[in-house]
């Protein structure tokens, strides 16, 4: 904490001591309060680039803390484009005013259309320009979903803006601000929130080599599968409807680091493959990523036995 | 003349800005600028049709159900399939929550705070603790001395909020049991969806989850508390900011002319709950998909414009001079029309088969003294989508009471290797289509018009503007620095930029 905010907060530990009636021997205490109050609430900046909003609602479907707590008790969300109040060029200046002060953590969702910087603008600027300058003087960034993870849709093979990750950004660019990515279409709330908690209480959290938290893609989806046994006694469902493991309709789960399954969305609700679905891997740095790389190869549901019913 | 740029238009999804010019603190010309582009037409050719389902909900977060539905109609039309009933309602179902979630988060979360003062909490008296929770967070914001105090709630624009500060602190503790309550609606959805958002279920032919008596069980229950929250804060609350801001009756009316393709299927070939239909200038008519045109004089393409969605093309040019928007300028029969809730509705009521519909709508009015032709505008839209989603939450439970536990809720199919297919239905936000071209077995083309493709558009090849442009027109600004009037406009369409270029 700098030498100016603890002359501001000793300024108004003074008001609140008159008013509270406390003797000035109370000022530092209450300072330190105040300093710990603020210290708290990590300021943090909310980019949206090339991105759907997904992951900002699945933030939302946060329960325990639920966003209200999150946003009045952990952090300062100083601009997030979904929720802010402040609107047009009041939001650019609150922006420029945090990253010209350095000292907050930056979100980013989506990806970057480097081919086309034109196909993501904010305030009359490139999207890419501003996540740039924010990264630089951030003191983490954090990666948001697989489209700032890995590029996800918007980059598969054919997409015409060029679009990238940010930690592709990041190389180009040489930044050097720690990055953490949190792929996930969308990313899992406890996954961002657990996140965000750890940077903010503990430090940047033990991450693999793609810069993902092991706390939460140690595992493959696979491995933590509710459908396991039936894999391991080759049970095999041949349509939709059928018990048994999904990896003859398309099922990714083998290659997919995450832990959704035991996790389960929408707090403990359901899970992709409790409905019947395949995994499709949205998790993956190869989600969509080929043209030819079907999410439910129909050369193998095609191939098995038609069931009616 | 001066300008007014509004960028980004916050609380909306997606990147908006707003280009206005004025003469005499009074609107001229409005100009909607579509800000992002991914190209998702374009990504889609030559994949594997199933993959368009997955693919195309991920153009928006916040309504990836009516993407997955609108996909999966066009491939049922194209592979010339039906669901079986259980499937049928429980995409009717997974759509509905997704209705009702995103009704309330507009209401609350995105547009409610252009007239509700949330500062009003820093006096709070009362006993709650959830307010005083909102209160102490606000006083010891304002006293760490940070440049940014009560983030993201302030900084805003200076304006005419609401006055009566009892109203005030009720509003904020709808906004804060609206934040669960949506969060619930979402749980509801994901209990046939498998996740939300970006559903897992939703396939060619049904759904994968399967109909059981505890997922019923489990969806009633949630859709009981839902409907308590629309009957008892909801749509009272939009009856409150509608008395307190009665000129909001007469801004923002935009173009009057309305379309619906009918949304929530009542049985496999029949009637929908919101019919599908078109008002031009006044007059009602029966909807025709040929009737749809994409024109791009002003768009940041270089493909032929004025195309048919089912021959459409996507030909990114990001330096085209003449173009200020990534949003195409879609036409109804060279017509410019407003698509969404207040589309639904006026259809339905000129319809007048549905008595539920019309029987609160009349109730509505009557309550603010208020004729039909009164509801386009800007309190007209806000209350149409009041009025819809209390109509769909009394509806679901005759659909759950409908399901079959044990029966399939999905049928098996082949993938011709040629065929095309249209898949309309009706987003949160209004009208979308899917079109699917299938070659060789996969997809030969794909297009989406969406329903701020509608109502965000930017002038046509004929130079006539988009829906939200001719709201803006004529609106007076009280004060260029703070346009909160075109600012409640423009939200009260409940914009998706993300969807309106994908």
């Amino acid at each position: 904490m700098s030498e100016i905010s603890r002359r501001s907060f000793l300024k108004i530990s003074a008001r609140l001591a008159a008013m509270m009636g406390l003797s000035s021997s109370a000022l530092p205490q209450i300072a330190d309060a105040l300093e710990q109050i603020a210290a708290k609430m990590a300021p943090v900046i909310w980019i949206q680039a090339q991105s759907c909003s997904g992951c900002s609602i699945s933030l939302l479907n946060s329960d325990h803390p639920g966003p209200a707590e999150i946003i009045t008790q952990y952090i300062s969300l100083l601009f997030h484009s979904n929720i802010s109040t402040t609107t047009g060029h009041q939001c650019m200046e609150v922006i420029s005013k945090t990253v010209g002060q350095g000292d907050f953590l930056l979100a980013v969702e989506g990806s970057v259309p480097r081919g086309m910087p034109n196909a993501c603008k904010m305030g009359e600027k490139t999207i890419s320009e501003q996540i740039i300058a924010a990264s630089k003087k951030a003191k983490a960034v954090i990666a948001v979903g697989t489209c700032a993870s890995f590029g996800g849709i918007p980059a598969a093979e054919n997409n015409p803006t060029g679009a990238i990750s940010i930690p592709a950004l990041f190389k180009n660019e040489s930044i050097s601000t720690p990055l953490i990515s949190l792929p996930g279409c969308p990313i899992h709330p406890d996954w961002l929130i657990g996140t965000l908690i750890h940077v903010i209480k503990f430090g940047i959290p033990p991450v693999d080599d793609k810069g993902r938290p092991k706390m939460f893609y140690k595992k493959l989806i696979h491995d933590q599968c509710p459908r396991f046994t039936d894999y391991e006694r080759e049970k095999f469902a041949k349509s939709f409807l059928e018990e048994g493991c999904l990896f003859k309709l398309g099922c990714i789960g083998a290659l997919t680091y995450a832990d959704c399954t035991i996790r389960q969305w929408n707090s403990g609700t359901n899970s992709c493959i409790r409905a019947g679905a395949p995994c499709i891997g949205c998790a993956s740095e190869h989600f969509a990523s080929k043209a030819d790389f079907a999410l439910y190869p129909r050369n193998i549901i095609n191939s098995t036995q038609q069931k009616k019913g | 003349m001066s300008k007014i740029t509004i960028d980004p238009i916050t609380r909306i999804e997606g990147h908006l800005g707003v280009n206005l010019d004025i003469e005499a603190n009074r609107v001229v010309n409005a100009y909607c600028a579509g800000e992002m582009f991914r190209g998702f037409e374009v990504i889609l050719k030559g994949r594997d049709p199933l993959d368009a389902q997955q693919i195309t909900q991920r153009i928006c977060g916040v309504c990836p159900v009516s993407h997955g539905m609108a996909s999966v109609l066009a491939q049922d039309a194209a592979f010339s399939i039906s669901p079986p009933e259980n499937g049928r309602i429980g995409r009717n179902l997974i759509q509905a929550a997704n209705y009702i979630q995103s009704h309330i988060l507009h209401f609350y979360h995105l547009a409610a705070l252009d007239f509700v003062d949330i500062t009003a909490v820093a006096n709070y008296q009362g006993t709650d603790p959830q307010l005083l929770g909102v209160k102490a967070w606000i006083k010891s914001q304002i006293a760490s001395g940070v440049p940014h105090p009560a983030a993201p709630f302030l900084p805003r624009y200076t304006g005419n909020y609401i006055e009566n500060s009892e109203l005030n602190c009720l509003a904020v503790k709808h906004y804060l049991e609206a934040l669960e309550m949506r969060t619930l609606a979402h749980k509801m959805a994901t209990i046939f969806a498998g996740k939300m958002p970006h559903v897992a279920s939703i396939m060619p032919g049904g759904i994968t989850e399967r109909i059981t008596a505890d997922k019923i069980a489990a969806y009633s229950s949630m859709l009981r508390k839902l409907q308590v929250f629309i009957n008892e804060a909801y749509v009272p609350d939009v009856l409150e900011v509608a008395k307190a801001f009665p000129e909001y009756f007469n801004q923002g009316k935009g173009c009057g002319n309305f379309l619906s393709y009918g949304v929530f299927p009542e049985s496999s070939k029949g009637k929908k709950l919101f019919p599908a239909g078109v008002i031009i200038g006044g007059k009602p008519s029966e909807f025709e998909e040929g009737k749809i045109t994409e024109e791009i004089a002003y768009s940041f393409y270089s493909s032929a414009s004025g195309l048919r969605p089912a021959g459409g093309e996507t030909v990114p040019d990001a330096s085209k001079s003449k173009a200020y928007s990534w949003i195409k300028a879609p036409r109804y029969g060279g017509q410019v029309v407003e698509v969404g809730p207040l589309a639904r509705v006026l259809v339905a009521y000129g319809k007048g088969e549905d008595t539920k519909l019309k029987g609160l709508v009349e109730k509505v009015l009557s309550a603010l003294d208020k004729k039909p032709n009164d509801l386009v505008s800007v309190l007209g839209r806000h209350g149409a989508r009041a009025i819809e989603c209390k109509l769909l939450a009394d509806r679901i439970s005759d659909w759950l009471d409908q399901l079959k536990p044990g029966e399939p809720s999905y049928s098996e199919f082949n993938v011709p290797s040629s065929g095309s297919g249209a898949g309309l239905t009706e987003a949160p936000r209004g009208a979308l289509g899917h079109w699917i071209t299938l070659k060789d077995g996969k997809i030969g083309s794909y297009q989406c018009v969406v329903p701020t493709t509608w109502n965000c558009s930017p002038r046509d090849d004929k130079g006539n503007p988009g829906p939200v442009e001719q709201a803006l027109a004529g609106t007076s600004i009280a004060d260029e620095k703070n346009p909160i009037e075109a600012a409640r406009i423009v939200r009260s369409f409940d914009p998706c930029i993300a969807c309106a270029v994908h």
